[in-house]
């Protein structure tokens, strides 16, 4: 049971000051021990310390849980965490030093069977521009029908269509007749442009008339364009539903549509974002994204992080559930938690020399936020490790990590391939897919090196990536990720 | 810092594969830093074309040659032996495929761009470059006017700009 009056006195306040009164001792003392101005032994546990004491102040439920001697961290619960890191141990180096970490939370089945269902609340925003003409309608049509008839009793869905307007063809309900969502697909015809902005705020409309907090939110988005002029809005948009716990997937279909913009949108609210080449993957989409939607445990999965001084976050990536590129950021969607299965992130640290007294340096702490139906779990992480100077003899990381390491290197590599044909180095680009191809090979991807060679090949003479194979490539090493593929 | 011994490139200690090439930097023993294939070893590869054309077309019966910029089959005569290019009103030779459809004059298709040749008996399939004004090139090597190149199941052969996936029917793969 931690002490009543701790977090109060890393403050320098008594036990009643007020919100501003806290906020203002916090500000005091983050300005006399911030490690950047604060030379002493320990000034960044301290720092460190402070920081701890005023999430908790700060937050009015859980200042009340800790006032009346309750856990606020509540670690009894259920939930497990694991990490892993690249080094047994950091080591003491006059230059700076990368560290990896894979960061794992499941829960356990204990926990899952006290908790109770969430039904679905969700929201498919389909692209109808004169693109999608002809088969991608039909296919999308049918694969709607089939999905909201595999719904629930308490599931609630709603249909957008979208161009340069958006038209809610379904309004959110529960169980609409088969008449009613024939009717409803008949008036999805192509016409206009893409606007992905119309549609997805539509859908993020229809979700929100029922109180998020008694459902799994998500907004299914399927396009085939590319969206000019509202990327920003719909990055808004995407914070805003992340904090409402609305989760946002993308689909895009055939080589047009913008899957950078995409990629962003899902990551920020924690959704996945997918390529399909065939048509007849549409439906696996749709069915896959509901049918992990329905094994969620918690509505809502986020990170917070805080680096300690002289870290610096280089890279984050989502694992598990799906894979996907995170925004660096502070505070991390990680989507629906989904029963007894773990959720995994890759971290990609910088760390500065540390000072030749410290034993254990911490990296980063934070802690997971868990959102149920009744109450948060937090459950508070810390990434930390002992000090080496043994640089000779280091163990080789956990097969599990260094897999994931290298995987994320093939993602890397196509990332800067395209990075070069955007600065006019097709000749680099060129060399960096011969060399994915050949790494590939060697791990035994045989299909995905042939892409790689063959895009390698494409840019010789064209000076650029061809439509579809960039888009292969990076999703096919995105998928690579994945521990077992899917 | 540490240093790729394949590409000189400088990366943090605690990096484990280069981030310019790949390779990897620690815990490696000598012999694992040359990993690299030979390119003709994999354009040589047969692998699963799943990925790239609808599955339905990967159990075909036939020789196709599939769009993948407009995601469709291009309309081939059957016989073993057909010409591709762009028919011109007025064209005394015509082409027994004709690309207008795929706005072949801007795509810089000759009017008898290429040949293609099925070979039943060696089970081969080549193409012959017409002497176009824009060449041809198979997996983005230009093949030479005017002598028969052969084609392999998952090459990319492009007239001029256009490019065309070549599927071939399971029992020549």
């Amino acid at each position: 049971m931690p002490d009543k009056t701790d977090f109060y006195r890393r403050l320098n306040i008594g036990t009643g000051a007020s919100e501003e009164a806290i906020k203002k001792a916090y500000r005091l003392a983050v300005r006399k021990t911030h490690p950047d101005v604060n030379r002493n032994d320990g000034a960044t546990q301290l720092f460190l310390d402070i920081q701890e004491a005023y999430k908790i102040l700060s937050d009015p439920n859980r200042k009340g849980d800790y006032d009346q001697g309750r856990d606020p961290h509540d670690i009894s619960s259920g939930i497990l965490t694991a990490i892993e890191y690249s080094q047994e141990a950091l080591l003491r180096l006059e230059e700076p030093q990368v560290i990896y970490s894979l960061v794992d939370i499941v829960s356990t089945k204990d926990e899952e069977q006290k908790s109770v269902d969430l039904p679905l609340n969700i929201s498919l925003v389909l692209d109808n521009s004169t693109s999608m003409k002809g088969p991608r309608l039909d296919i999308l049509r049918a694969a709607t029908k089939e999905i909201i008839s595999d719904l629930g009793e308490d599931d609630l869905v709603s249909v957008i269509s979208f161009n340069d307007r958006a038209k809610v063809l379904l309004t959110s309900q529960t169980q609409p007749s088969d008449v009613q969502v024939e009717t409803a697909l008949n008036d999805l015809y192509a016409e206009g442009g893409t606007e992905i902005f119309q549609g997805i705020e539509a859908g993020y409309e229809e979700i929100r008339k029922h109180p998020t907090l008694n459902y799994v939110n998500h907004i299914i988005l399927i396009t085939d364009g590319h969206t000019y002029g509202d990327e920003d809005n719909c990055i808004a948009l995407a914070n805003t539903a992340a904090d409402q716990d609305i989760g946002i997937s993308g689909l895009g279909i055939g080589i047009e549509w913008n899957d950078e913009f995409v990629d962003q949108l899902c990551a920020l609210t924690g959704g996945q974002s997918l390529f399909v080449h065939d048509l007849e993957q549409v439906k696996e989409f749709l069915e896959h994204s509901v049918a992990s939607l329905k094994e969620a445990f918690s509505r809502r999965l986020t990170l917070e992080v805080t680096l300690a001084p002289g870290v610096k976050m280089l890279s984050a990536f989502r694992i598990l559930p799906e894979a996907i590129p995170l925004p660096i950021q502070e505070n991390y969607s990680l989507g629906i938690l989904k029963k007894h299965q773990p959720h995994r992130v890759l971290f990609e640290f910088l760390v500065d020399p540390i000072p030749g007294e410290i034993d254990r340096a911490v990296i980063v702490s934070g802690e997971f936020i868990i959102k149920k139906k009744i109450r948060d779990q937090v459950i508070p992480i810390t990434l930390d490790r002992t000090l080496s100077s043994d640089i000779e003899n280091l163990e080789p990381p956990p097969p599990e990590i260094f897999k994931a390491i290298s995987h994320l290197t093939f993602y890397r590599l196509q990332e800067k391939a395209q990075q070069d044909i955007a600065s006019g180095n097709p000749g680099t680009a060129y060399q960096r897919l011969l060399n994915l191809s050949s790494h590939l090979m060697a791990k035994g991807e045989d299909a995905l090196a042939k892409i790689a060679m063959n895009e390698a090949d494409y840019i010789k003479s064209h000076n650029n990536f061809s439509p579809t194979g960039k888009k292969q490539l990076k999703y096919g090493t995105m998928r690579l990720l994945l521990p077992e593929k899917i | 810092m540490i240093t790729c011994k394949v590409c000189n490139n400088q990366e943090y200690q605690g990096v484990l594969f280069c981030g310019e090439c790949g390779s990897q930097v620690a815990f490696t023993s000598d012999k694992m830093v040359n990993t690299l294939v030979y390119p003709n070893q994999i354009r040589g590869l047969e692998v699963d074309f799943s990925q790239t054309i609808p599955k339905k077309l990967l159990e075909n019966s036939t020789f196709i040659l599939y769009s993948t910029e407009r995601e469709e089959v291009i309309e081939i005569p059957e016989q073993n032996e057909f010409t591709i290019g762009r028919f011109v009103e007025g064209q005394v030779i015509t082409p027994d495929v004709d690309l207008n459809n795929y706005e072949a004059y801007d795509m810089g298709i000759s009017r008898l761009h290429a040949t293609i040749r099925i070979n039943t008996e060696k089970n081969t399939i080549s193409v012959v470059d017409l002497g176009s004004a824009n060449g041809s090139s198979v997996n983005g090597y230009e093949i030479p006017a005017n002598s028969e190149v052969p084609l392999n199941h998952g090459d990319v052969l492009s007239l001029g700009k256009f490019n065309m996936k070549v599927i071939l029917p399971k029992d020549m793969k």
